[in-house]
């Protein structure tokens, strides 16, 4: 016995630390085989030679821990689809932050939409098959809806979105959000965010508190359209400057308390209502630690944005696919060179 | 037993040294190693793990100006060919050059961002953030500088005091409240001078009612139908301030800037012309064609500067356009014509020195440049030669003075002109020598 521990010291003092530094220095710039076939790690980069196994999703899973990133590997190499035995290069950060390229710039649409219709469209709601047709566009024709999160990532040049990539918001929480434009969302598996106006919740037409709550735990992200969905910009008719202070305050801090409260959920975006706002509201904004706010400016978003003005297309009931198509700008032409 | 663990281990040891249990023994190659001969012949240039396959890639990079992506392929064509001392040098020089280019526009962003031609900065600091993405000042610029603020930063000072600064800021000591809020201080506490105050700053006229927008607006409407641009801007602005995203003050506005324009553009105010045209918002109607229409006429005049051979002023107005719009073609021409008949005209006038420092300033890559440069070159060739001959004659008529003075002129003209230094040489020891005799 007291053999066999002196050797287990010698290994566990002696040998084993000189083990692990030889494996930590061939960590790196080294050769691995992965479902039989060769890799090359680096720091920066891997490089595989694929099989027929694997899709972009799988390499992305493999080797970038997020099979979502499936669209980093195949934007890096300027393909659309993978062909076995064909050489890959898996970039192991973002290659392309702020999505510049010599003709121009990334730009990303933010799509809102407010009321639907089960019947046809009309000029306050969108219907079920316009919708439907809207979201089978994007998914047909390569758009990537990506989250305000991964939005704001590009936005503050942290992180790279895919080259066609598109937000998608609802506004105000009508129920008719729920019953018709819910289901097509999970059809497509479509992140999406609901900005609520908490006082309209439970209401005749609005979305229930319990509603809200299944979209949150679905994954769904919820967020603030102030508490009466008053105009921020403008003082009320008769309202003192100080009144007006107090209103925009509690317009902004109410509902964030609220959320927090009943859906332990951190709003942490704002939509304007009527899309307007001015310096007070944003000053007050970064008072209460929202992280960016959204107008109805009708343009798409380069990361440089400001992110307390980020511009969304409101989509009508009476749009047709043509001007649906006219909101998907996802490159601004400025020759940059 | 434990002299044989010991041994084992250290066999062990070894062979992780020797990549004994490396399992790519297979393809060959073992860490660093770059792939062996069988396994290029096989996958040739198209092996991604062979460095040409990604030196070719990354000329192809450079040649179409993604730099980034350059020096992406040449690092893993260094990780590939670690001991390639080419490569190394290959991707410090494009280092250089990348931090070159984001430094040159970077500083075109930051003189443009002091004309407070924020459209143009921005343009700029795009490109230097293009060529390097961790170009952190490009970065501030366009995600702070660029962006309005919603505040200003006050330092309080010693005889200041909260309501002073709120009457000076908002015209209003009452609205010290909001100095208060926003810089967590207790309404009956004096900040410490040189402590930095963050103030709000509201929109001018801010509790401007609707009920006078729409006064306003009617106002504005009235005015641009009396050709009172100006005013029109200044109430539409202000309608604007409070309301920013109102369709028709904007509409308003841009009619008023469009109008503006036209008028500068028929007094020849070109360029004051296309500035207040790009102050409009790029969907009004019309306007790209009313900014490519004054192009034309600014080319226009340039053409006509040209004919009065006023070369250096048709070159600075194309050089005005392509400041703007860098790929204009036809700016680029008047350029290249300009340089290209000023140096003709030198060249005509035998002023062949000042016909090469013009020709110096055009584009060497240019075909006409390059002709009249030729001529030139010739021309001085020939009258080189003329004054050697001259200096010939002079010696054949025992003008020894005139000829040397000839010869000299020739290698003025031309230096490597061997039969003159020759000469030279032999008139001067011809005139030593009769110096003697005499």
């Amino acid at each position: 016995m007291p053999e066999t521990a002196s050797i287990r010291k010698t290994i566990f003092m002696g040998i084993f630390p000189l083990m692990l530094l030889l494996l930590a220095g061939c960590a790196i710039n080294g050769w691995i085989f992965h479902n039989s076939h060769k890799a090359l790690i680096s720091d920066d980069f891997i490089i595989v030679k694929t099989t027929d196994q694997d899709t972009f999703s799988s390499l992305a899973a493999y080797y970038l821990k997020d099979p979502d990133k499936g669209w980093l590997i195949a934007e890096f190499n300027r393909m659309t689809t993978l062909i076995p035995g064909e050489e890959l290069i898996i970039p192991l950060s973002p290659f392309n932050k702020g999505g510049l390229n010599a003709k121009g710039y990334q730009t990303v649409p933010v799509l809102v939409y407010h009321n639907f219709s089960k019947k046809k469209s009309d000029k306050t709601a969108v219907g079920q098959d316009d919708f439907e047709a809207q979201m089978k566009y994007l998914k047909q024709n390569g758009f990537h809806v990506v989250s305000i999160d991964h939005l704001l990532d590009f936005i503050d040049y942290k992180g790279q979105l895919p080259e066609k990539s598109i937000v998608i918001t609802f506004d105000d929480a009508w129920r008719s959000i729920f019953d018709v434009a819910l289901p097509i969302l999970i059809k497509y598996n479509f992140p999406a965010t609901f900005f609520i106006y908490t006082d309209f919740i439970g209401g005749g037409k609005a979305m229930t508190w319990k509603q809200i709550e299944t979209l949150s735990k679905i994954g769904f992200d919820i967020q603030c359209q102030t508490r009466t969905h008053r105009n921020l910009a403008v003082p009320k008719k008769n309202e003192s400057f100080k009144e007006y202070f107090k209103s925009i305050e509690m317009e902004i801090g109410y509902p964030k308390k609220l959320l927090k409260k009943r859906l332990n959920i951190d709003c942490k975006y704002l939509a304007y209502p009527y899309g307007e706002t001015n310096n007070l509201v944003i000053s007050l904004l970064k008072k209460y630690g929202y992280r960016a706010a959204f107008t109805i400016d009708r343009k798409s978003n380069p990361f440089f944005i400001d992110k307390y003005r980020i511009h969304r297309s409101v989509i009508y009931g009476s749009y047709d696919m043509d001007k649906f198509k006219n909101n998907l700008t996802v490159f601004q032409k400025n020759e940059l060179k | 037993m434990k002299k044989s663990i010991i041994v084992i281990l250290m066999i062990l040891m070894l062979s992780l040294f020797f990549g004994w249990t490396d399992p790519l023994d297979s393809f060959g190659n073992v860490g660093h190693k770059v792939p062996e001969k069988t396994s290029e012949k096989t996958q040739g240039e198209k092996s991604a793990f062979h460095p040409s396959y990604y030196l070719k890639r990354a000329k192809t990079y450079v040649n179409n100006d993604e730099l980034q992506l350059a020096l992406f392929f040449l690092k893993i064509a260094a990780v590939l060919s670690p001991d390639d001392m080419e490569i190394v040098g290959k991707i410090s020089d494009l280092k250089l050059t990348i931090d070159n280019k984001s430094k040159k526009y970077f500083k075109k962003g930051k003189k443009f961002y002091n004309q407070n031609k924020i459209k143009a900065a921005r343009k700029q600091f795009l490109i230097a953030l293009r060529y390097n993405p961790d170009h952190k000042d490009a970065l501030t610029y366009l995600k702070n500088k660029l962006i309005p603020k919603e505040y200003v930063n006050y330092t309080f000072e010693k005889n200041d005091s909260l309501k002073l600064i709120s009457d000076k800021f908002y015209k209003d000591p009452e609205l010290v409240f909001l100095i208060v809020y926003f810089n967590n201080l207790k309404s009956d506490t004096k900040p410490k001078p040189g402590e930095i105050l963050r103030i709000p700053i509201l929109e001018s006229d801010f509790n401007q009612s609707i009920d006078d927008r729409r006064q306003d607006m009617i106002s504005a409407k009235n005015l641009l139908g009396k050709n009172r641009f100006q005013e029109v801007i200044v109430i539409t602005q202000k309608i604007l301030a409070n309301d920013p995203s109102n369709k028709d003050a904007i509409k308003l506005k841009d009619d008023a800037f469009y109008q503006i324009g036209i008028q500068l553009r028929s007094q020849e105010k070109y360029f004051e012309a296309i500035d207040t045209f790009k102050k409009i918002t790029p969907e009004y109607d019309g306007v790209n064609g009313a900014i490519q229409l004054t192009v034309q006429h600014v080319l226009l005049k340039g053409e006509n500067l040209l004919k009065e051979k006023k070369y250096e002023e048709s070159i600075d107005l194309a050089e005005k356009i392509l400041s703007d719009d860098p790929s204009n073609a036809a700016a680029k021409k008047l350029i290249s014509i300009s340089f290209c008949q000023h140096g003709k005209d030198l060249l005509i006038q035998k002023k062949y020195d000042d016909a090469l420092k013009v020709l110096d300033k055009a584009d060497p890559a240019d075909g006409c440049v390059e002709k009249i440069r030729l001529g030139v070159k010739n021309a001085i060739k020939q009258q080189a030669e003329a004054h050697y001959i001259q200096g010939v004659k002079y010696f054949l008529n025992e003008e020894l003075q005139n000829a040397i003075k000839e010869w000299e002129k020739t290698l003025k003209l031309n230096p490597e002109h061997d039969k003159a230094k020759k000469n030279i040489q032999n008139a001067r020891s011809l005139l030593e020598k009769l110096k003697k005799v005499k």
